[in-house]
């Protein structure tokens, strides 16, 4: 509203070039304001005010979150090069992210494109798909820990399979897996929802166009829709490397990180550090670390599938 | 051909009903256990109730103050969202268009904040909003809702800013030609066109502010403010969990959610009924 | 096209200035202040670590209330599974909590400078649980005393004996394992089922062995001084001897697999009498209770041969969670919180709720209801017989023996180490964790 057609006036009116663009400077200005401004102070307030503060308790010693600040310089960061479960737990969360990332968008669209395929229940079918995300936390864990300790078992038990016969979460290696199947039974259907407003928003005239031209269903997939689909791909594969690496609910809930700690991931090894061991300091700086991991990680993702995106 | 069809399309329902079985059946139980003992759900959650015993609901909606704390959970998303979704919209929109220097990187620090750990920002949050400036609890609702928007621009920005390019932007120049200012065009001609993406953002939010429990247990200090999940947390035991009250608990916070989920629905499909007449 | 700019710009307005008064509104909007005015009444915060009976004591508050207008008492309980404990939360967000729930380690290490002096307190003479700090200072007042051992069930288990069952009787290792060889003669397959959480094999059980000494601290010292090695000692070996006979494939119900997720697993099948023994404590009965009307009742864990060795004749028992009464608050909270504690131990409604309503046993002397739950009522025996040895879970640090300790403890029960690898992490822990 601090801005009133003061771009168009000037198409029609002869002020001198100088006049213009300062116009134009103050328009351009106001305009950011208005339209950047209220995320703008939101975000600060929330975000980079807090972030920043928090960044100044890892240069202090604090062994619990209340304790006196004592300026300790990069002892918390050389404390958390040290931390060899920290590196450890890392190491197991890449592991992670590899596997989840890709099955969760593989499911995620699949199930965006079967829904929006023009079967006649594809709406009920939308919202059952999507249930897993409402349920949150403990339960869920509840859920897959009845699942994988007795009834898989119990399962294995009628039909003879040996390797089912055994409770899932009490072997260091099915109980990763246990983790990668509940997130990618748990996020899917959230990436689905993603997917369904690309594929929707996909011109339908482009998709009759190549049908005419006599291109099969798949091609079509692979020429035309995938392609329109990286804005779409860009958000789903950048949300499943941040969740995976940032595990901390489903970690707790389902495998407490065990047996003997061989699932701890790594944003549960930092609670543990943080706020059940007394190591404040140590974990909040690991937290940091962690941060630009990520950061980069997601970064460089964001930037080269950014190009690939198409301009309209 | 027709035979052909018909083997295709009877092998699609057949993967749709497998993939539905295996997403569903959680909520299933839900139903079956908000109905049983606890020692019925321990013993076997996937059989059906002995008999069905609507008390735990009645008892849930007692403990839970339950009027007060969906009300507060209501005005909280809600406010939240519709807040995101404008402010969101229009940071994306302005950042698509004019991509400056101070733009790029805004936005590059809005997607690099998504990936900051939660409880990193923890004691930082408490500490100057609680300690310092005694907004915890002075304004805690409103308070809440500020700290939703701050971290719910990012990623709602970021899903804004992909399908924003994908607006014709001659139909904004029209517009222009025609007298609107920069802020009408965009309420009146690009708002209406991310329909789509709008609902698919909103219905995102308020998935992630109804279910939360980190941040609200962080703000919330009185009963009277109580959001349902941090509500929820009466039926929480150190060894074992009061399933019997947590269960029908869960399902009643769920449901508005699926109800909500259903309505969006509608609003995807005119959305795009909309963009196809253009 | 015709009426577009007229509708354009109402819309416009009316959605800018809709978005601008709800921001507004949002972040300058006063509810309901609750924050407390100064003058009149004492307001006490007290944190409540014990969620499950969050309900039990907000009613408490409001019975003391009743009898003291001039106080106001502010329940908060913690939930499981919270990152940030209440007592951090509230005192971050610059709040004075005036009585604090703590468990007795964290109440004289972490949070030592916290608790104020309590000795002169009168009900002192009515308990033996007090809490005292390093320098002989009562700092914590008991709020419950709970113990640990083997749990079993009644029923079953007198099936195989016949007849009725003592579980001091079973004082021997050897007798422990007669015991289980009948109760599968009895046609239970499984008598153990054995669970694997962090803090039940690291905290409670691997913790047992320092009641060696009648003061858990002797052997702590030793341990920090680097004078302890653990393979030659024979308690300790000898509860891990203990812990194989319980895990092993023969008796225990997991025993192919013995870790994993299966504490609620095992208290259903002890609580249907599909087996017949687990290790815990009193709290198991919440879980038992959910399958079962039966009896239940706590064996002590054998350690070794020699029936008058103590170890085999006693049960674990001692204060799990104390209340502290912060240094930092002001006089008149203090003594209000003072008044509360007193409440608890000598008000018949106090007294009602420890005991009657939250089913916790109480540390005084002077109350004289009675717990209802049988596993409580086995550890209320125990306390009048003298068959009761201190909570060695009390003498360690409980978070870094459930993150550090706990998960070596399960890779001992998962064959991935030999014990000898467990001495020697446990000794090297305590040469590095002076505190």
């Amino acid at each position: 509203m601090l801005a009133k057609k003061v771009d168009e006036v000037s198409y029609h009116t002869e002020i001198s070039q100088k006049v213009i663009r300062r116009k134009r400077n103050l328009t351009s200005l106001g305009n950011s304001m208005l339209f950047l401004g209220p995320s703008t102070i939101f975000f600060a307030i929330t975000v980079v005010i807090p972030f920043i503060y928090g960044i100044y308790l890892t240069l202090n010693k604090m062994d619990s979150p209340i304790d006196a600040m004592v300026f300790s310089g990069m002892l918390n960061y050389v404390n958390a090069f040290k931390d060899a479960e920290f590196w450890s737990s890392l190491w197991l969360t890449i592991k992670f992210v590899v596997a989840t990332v890709f099955f969760v968008n593989l499911v995620g669209f699949g199930l965006a494109y079967l829904v929006t395929s023009g079967m006649k229940i594809q709406n009920s079918l939308r919202t059952a798909y999507f249930t897993p995300n409402l349920i949150g936390g403990l339960v869920l864990g509840y859920i897959w820990q009845f699942v994988f300790v007795q009834s898989l078992p119990a399962l294995g038990e009628k039909l003879g399979i040996s390797w089912l016969k055994l409770g899932w979460l009490g072997d260091p290696h099915m109980a990763f897996w246990a983790l990668v199947i509940v997130t990618i039974w748990q996020t899917s259907g959230y990436m689905m929802i993603i997917f369904i407003a690309g594929l929707i928003s996909i011109p339908k005239d482009l998709i009759e166009a190549a049908k005419i031209d006599g291109a099969g269903a798949f091609r079509r997939l692979i020429n035309i829709t995938l392609p329109l689909m990286v804005p779409s791909f860009v958000v789903t594969i950048f949300l499943s490397l941040k969740n995976a690496f940032m595990v901390y609910d489903l970690n707790f809930s389902l495998t407490k990180g065990g047996p003997f700690n061989s699932t701890l991931m790594v944003s549960m090894h930092v609670v543990n550090k943080a706020f059940v061991e007394a190591n404040y300091g140590t974990g909040q700086a690991e937290a940091i670390i962690l941060f630009l991991i990520v950061a980069i990680v997601t970064g460089i993702q964001v930037y080269f599938s950014k190009k690939m995106e198409v301009e309209a | 051909m027709t035979a052909k069809k018909i083997v295709a399309s009877t092998f699609v329902y057949l993967i749709a009903f497998i993939a539905l079985a295996c997403f569903i059946f959680p909520f299933i139980l839900l139903m079956i256990n908000s109905f049983k003992s606890n020692g019925e759900i321990i013993t076997n959650p996937f059989s059906l109730p002995s008999h069905w015993d609507f008390a735990h609901f009645s008892d849930v909606i007692a403990k839970m103050n339950f009027l007060v704390t969906f009300k507060n959970s209501l005005l909280i998303t809600l406010i939240s969202t519709l807040l995101i979704v404008f402010f969101s919209a229009m940071a994306a929109y302005h950042m698509v268009r004019k991509p400056t220097k101070y733009n790029k990187i805004f936005f590059t620090i809005l997607v690099a904040s998504m990936v900051i750990p939660f409880q990193s920002l923890m004691i930082p949050l408490i500490y100057i909003y609680g300690a310092k400036l005694q907004l915890i609890d002075l304004i805690p609702i409103p308070l809440l809702i500020c700290f939703y928007i701050g971290f719910g621009s990012a990623l709602s920005i970021f899903m804004f800013h992909g399908f924003m390019k994908s607006i014709p932007i001659e139909v904004e120049e029209a517009a222009r030609i025609d007298g609107c200012n920069t802020l009408q065009t965009f309420f009146l001609i690009v708002f209406p066109m991310l329909k789509p993406i709008t609902v698919t953002i909103a219905i995102l939010n308020v998935l992630w502010i109804w279910n939360d429990y980190l941040l609200p247990s962080l703000v919330l200090n009185n009963e009277t403010v109580y959001t349902m999940p941090v509500q929820m947390k009466v039926f929480n035991g150190t060894y074992m969990n009061n399933w019997e009250l947590l269960i029908p608990a869960i399902l009643l916070t769920v449901l508005p959610i699926l109800i909500m989920y259903m309505i969006g629905q509608k609003s995807i499909i005119n959305g795009v009924m909309q963009g196809s007449i253009k | 096209m015709v009426n577009f700019k007229a509708l354009l710009k109402k819309s416009t307005l009316v959605g800018a200035a809709a978005a601008l008064t709800m921001s507004l509104a949002a972040c300058s909007g006063k509810t309901s202040g609750n924050a407390a005015s100064s003058d009149s009444p004492v307001n006490i915060i007290v944190t409540n670590g014990k969620g499950e009976i969050d309900a039990q004591f907000k009613q408490a508050a409001k019975d003391f209330m009743k009898a003291n207008p001039n106080i106001h008492v502010d329940v908060k309980s913690s939930a499981v599974g919270d990152t940030l404990n209440m007592y951090d939360k509230l005192t971050a967000s610059g709040k004075t909590v005036t009585i604090a729930m703590f468990d007795p380690y964290s109440a004289v290490h972490k949070y030592k400078d916290v608790g104020m002096d309590l000795s002169n307190e009168k009900w002192n003479a009515e308990t033996t649980y007090a809490l005292k700090d390093a320098n002989g200072k009562v700092i914590g007042f008991p709020f419950a005393v709970e113990g640990m051992g083997l749990v079993y069930n009644q029923k079953v288990v007198e099936k195989a004996t016949g007849g009725k069952f003592d579980p001091f009787s079973v004082n021997t290792q050897d007798k422990l394992k007669a015991l289980l060889d009948k109760i599968k003669a009895s046609g239970v397959q499984y008598p153990v089922s054995y669970q694997t959480e962090f803090w039940s094999v690291g905290n409670h059980y691997s913790s047992l062995f320092l009641d060696q000494d009648s003061d858990p601290n002797v052997i702590l010292d030793k341990l920090k001084a680097g004078k302890m090695d653990l393979t030659k000692n024979a308690v300790w070996n000898g509860y891990y001897d203990t812990l194989n006979l319980l895990t092993s494939k023969t008796y225990n119900k997991y025993g192919d697999r013995p870790l994993g997720q299966y504490y609620d697993a095992a208290h259903v099948a002890v609580g249907k009498g599909d087996s017949a023994i687990l290790f815990n404590g009193d709290w198991a009965f919440d879980s038992l209770k959910a399958v079962a009307g039966d009896n239940f009742g706590f064996m002590p864990v054998p350690v070794d041969n020699n029936p008058d060795n103590p170890l085999n004749n006693k049960i674990a028992v001692g204060p799990t969670q104390v209340l502290v009464i912060n240094k930092k608050a002001t006089k008149a909270q203090q003594d209000a919180a003072k008044k509360f504690l007193n409440w608890l131990v000598y008000n018949q409604a106090g007294q009602d709720f420890i005991v009657n309503k939250a089913q916790i046993i109480s540390a005084f002397k002077n109350n004289p209801n009675k717990v209802t739950n049988p596993l409580g009522v086995a550890i209320s025996n125990a306390i009048a017989q003298n068959k009761t040895m201190p909570f060695s879970t009390n003498y360690i640090n409980p978070s870094d023996w459930s993150t550090i300790i706990g998960p070596e403890v399960q890779k001992y029960i998962g064959k991935q180490e030999s014990r000898k690898d467990l001495a020697k992490f446990l000794e090297s822990y305590y040469k590095s964790h002076q505190e």
